[in-house]
């Protein structure tokens, strides 16, 4: 078994959200037995293997080295992995899914407003209730490091598999812990974040396993998928910006740089340039350009940028080597 | 090799603290090696959750794989025709622990635990005398022995009268391990509800209530979850006094109190005059430390030569009167050999009708082949 294997999530916006992804990247994920298998292939890659996973087994599969790559929320690798960094290396975020886990109160709960006093109350909570303070929370582990960083050490967890956040209002729970993307669920359910109770802010990620054996054919097929997916992603965020100065010298390629954050890709004898410009910055680049001697600037979207060199994978090979 | 070697020495060990405890009298325990999961949990809180080993039945139930012996064992107690009763148990075998990042450990314990003695002092002794020994069967040797005592702590915090709010905070700091400072340190974060805390310095403990209340109806929050509006009024009160720090020649008492140590017999004078020279009536739980020594030297142990300390503690709240514990002599920082105490108030909370007094100890005997190696 040398193929190298992707896990997708096997359900719901997420899995379409990571299909989109790969789209883009010109990576077709297919299914093998039609919208219900549980394996799959990227279209035109006999090296590699989709596997449809539920989102939590991802880590857990990324942790075991089961899968060499997965689409998994930074908040689930970080409650199922307990060495992050020495087991996985997070690539490159999908750009959806963004969320916060937090530490969540009752509203009326009006003295407490930091983990310290939340510490407080649970010191002070067995003597007057005969119980520890009870937290609702898929994620325990990430409870307890978060908890033990703020010496709070006497509470109980309660685990929930869903509606954590109604947990306080039905009695299960005092407080709970919990990933929200807007907030606006807890404020229906009465709730408040503490003002330092952010334990992390997650999102969905394209994750490498480093406890996973790579094979020569797993990393090839891993090299290329990586080159295309930040070839697409520098493509999607920069503009080619084409011109031709008068006098084009360092200073003008500096400075370039400096206000615009354009990146010079050729410079001709001829004063003909071509910029690598962020998309935002392309209007004001040319205005600049015309500034400075240009009759035309045009710009172009492009579809994929190559790099000789690929930031994402000399990041991981240098890791999976070592 | 070295590690079978090492299995081996670590497995003599045991028996022959097994057999010196059996010589003795203690019944041999066997706990079940699967315990319930929130045996540990309720009484030692979330946070230990990371050092069990867990496992989960079909219905959800979770398990771990014993991580001490002493609550197992005081459950065989309560469940045996002998519960209520005097009894003397041993114990030994495996314990299991994560680490804190991943990683098990197989540990080698045992240990000794006596239930139902009303003349605590002498067991008290008997339980000191008996671990010593059976470590030394163990070959232990050039052990030092530190002795505290949370009897005479908790006396100390009666007499002194501390507002609640300041003595929970020491209790837990202690726990904690916290210095006197840190746990003085007045609360941060307070003012910014400096308007709220200034208006209820100025009502009593009912009206806090209503004031809470009203400002929660105004704000038209409905309350949920454990905590009503008298115990979060009566937190702002708490706020308010430790906003004020804790009264002045209190907390130089407890300075004074907390850094008396030395021989159990100087530290007993030292307590005495310290009692006088403010005022406070420690004199039943001194009396009982004072006998307790008797009982010590009568037994032929090195009393001189331990070392007791007031701020000394284990790190665990169970404990409520004397505590001990033992280290290689080369190490006196290090983990202990072993170590125990007194816990009178643990086995009403496993079931018992009411407190039963019980006091033991536990070796950990891979230390003891370590020290030795």
């Amino acid at each position: 078994m040398s193929k190298l294997i992707v896990a997708i999530p096997s359900k719901g916006r997420i899995q379409e959200e990571s299909a989109g992804f790969f789209a883009r990247a010109g990576l077709d994920l297919v299914k093998a037995r039609g919208q219900r298998g549980y394996r799959g292939s990227i279209a035109g890659f006999d090296a590699v293997e989709v596997a449809y996973l539920s989102a939590s087994e991802i880590a857990r599969h990324l942790a075991r080295g089961e899968a060499h790559f997965g689409v998994t929320g930074e908040d689930l690798v970080r409650e199922e992995i307990a060495d992050v960094e020495k087991t996985v290396e997070i690539l490159t975020p999908l750009g959806f899914g963004a969320a916060n886990a937090v530490v969540a109160v009752p509203q009326a709960w009006i003295d407490v407003r930091t983990m310290a006093d939340l510490a407080d109350v649970a010191d002070g909570f067995r003597a007057r209730h005969g119980r520890g303070l009870r937290v609702a929370t898929k994620y325990v582990n990430t409870t307890r490091r978060f908890f033990a960083q703020h010496g709070i050490g006497d509470y109980r967890v309660v685990e929930s598999a869903g509606a954590t956040e109604g947990a306080p209002a039905s009695g299960a729970a005092d407080l709970i812990v919990d990933i929200t993307e807007t907030g606006s669920t807890l404020v229906a359910n009465a709730l408040k974040v503490l003002d330092d109770g952010v334990i992390l802010r997650s999102q969905v990620g394209l994750v490498a396993s480093l406890a996973a054996r790579w094979s020569d054919e797993a990393r090839e097929a891993a090299r290329v998928i990586l080159s295309r997916i930040a070839a697409e992603e520098e493509a999607r965020t920069t503009r080619e910006v084409c011109a031709r100065l008068v006098t084009l010298d360092d200073k003008v390629m500096r400075k370039a740089a400096a206000k615009f954050g354009a990146t010079t890709r050729e410079a001709h004898e001829d004063g003909a340039v071509v910029f690598a410009c962020p998309a935002k910055q392309v209007a004001a680049l040319a205005d600049w350009l015309i500034s400075e001697g240009a009759r035309t600037v045009s710009s172009a979207r492009l579809d994929y940028v190559f790099h000789a060199e690929n930031e994402l994978w000399s990041r991981l090979s240098a890791k999976i080597r070592a | 090799m070295e590690s079978a070697c090492r299995e081996t020495t670590t497995k003599a060990r045991l028996d022959a603290i097994l057999a010196h405890l059996a010589r003795e009298g203690y019944a041999r325990r066997e706990p079940k090696l699967l315990q319930p999961a929130a045996l540990f949990l309720d009484r030692k809180g979330e946070d230990f959750r990371g050092r069990l080993l867990l496992a989960t039945d079909a219905a959800g139930g979770e398990y771990c794989l014993r991580p001490e012996f002493t609550i197992p064992v005081c459950r065989d107690y309560l469940a045996s025709p002998e519960a209520g009763k005097a009894a003397a148990y041993a114990y030994g075998g495996a314990v299991f622990r994560s680490g804190a990042h991943g990683g098990a450990d197989e540990l080698t314990q045992a240990g000794l635990e006596s239930f139902g003695r009303a003349d605590r002092e002498a067991a008290d002794v008997e339980i000191l005398g008996a671990t010593l020994d059976a470590a030394a069967a163990a070959g232990a040797r050039n052990l030092r022995v530190k002795l505290g005592d949370a009897g005479i702590v908790s006396a100390f915090l009666d007499a002194l009268a501390l507002p609640p709010v300041w003595r929970r905070r020491l209790e837990t700091g202690r726990a904690r391990g916290l210095s006197l400072d840190a746990i003085f340190a007045p609360p941060t974060g307070v003012s910014e509800q400096a308007g709220v805390l200034a208006a209820l310095e100025k009502v009593d403990g009912a009206d806090a209530r209503k004031l809470v209340e009203d400002l929660l109806s105004i704000a038209g929050i409905a309350a949920v979850g454990g905590r009503g509006a008298d115990e979060i009024a009566e937190r702002f009160l708490e706020q308010a006094q430790l906003s004020a720090g804790a009264p002045v020649e209190k907390r130089a008492l407890a300075e004074t109190f907390f850094a008396i140590e030395g021989a159990p017999d100087m530290a007993s004078m030292e307590m005495r005059r310290f009692a006088d020279a403010a005022g406070l009536d420690l004199a039943a739980a001194l009396d009982v430390f004072d006998n307790r020594a008797g009982f010590i030297a009568a037994r032929g142990l090195a009393l001189d030569e331990m070392a007791f300390s007031t701020a000394f503690a284990r790190h665990l709240d169970y404990y409520s009167g004397f505590v001990f514990e033992a280290h290689h002599a080369a190490d006196p920082d290090g983990e202990p050999l072993l170590g125990g105490g007194r816990y009178d108030r643990m086995l009403k909370t496993l079931g018992a009708e009411a407190d039963i007094p019980a006091v033991g100890a536990a070796i950990f005997v891979d230390r003891i082949a370590a020290e030795a190696a």
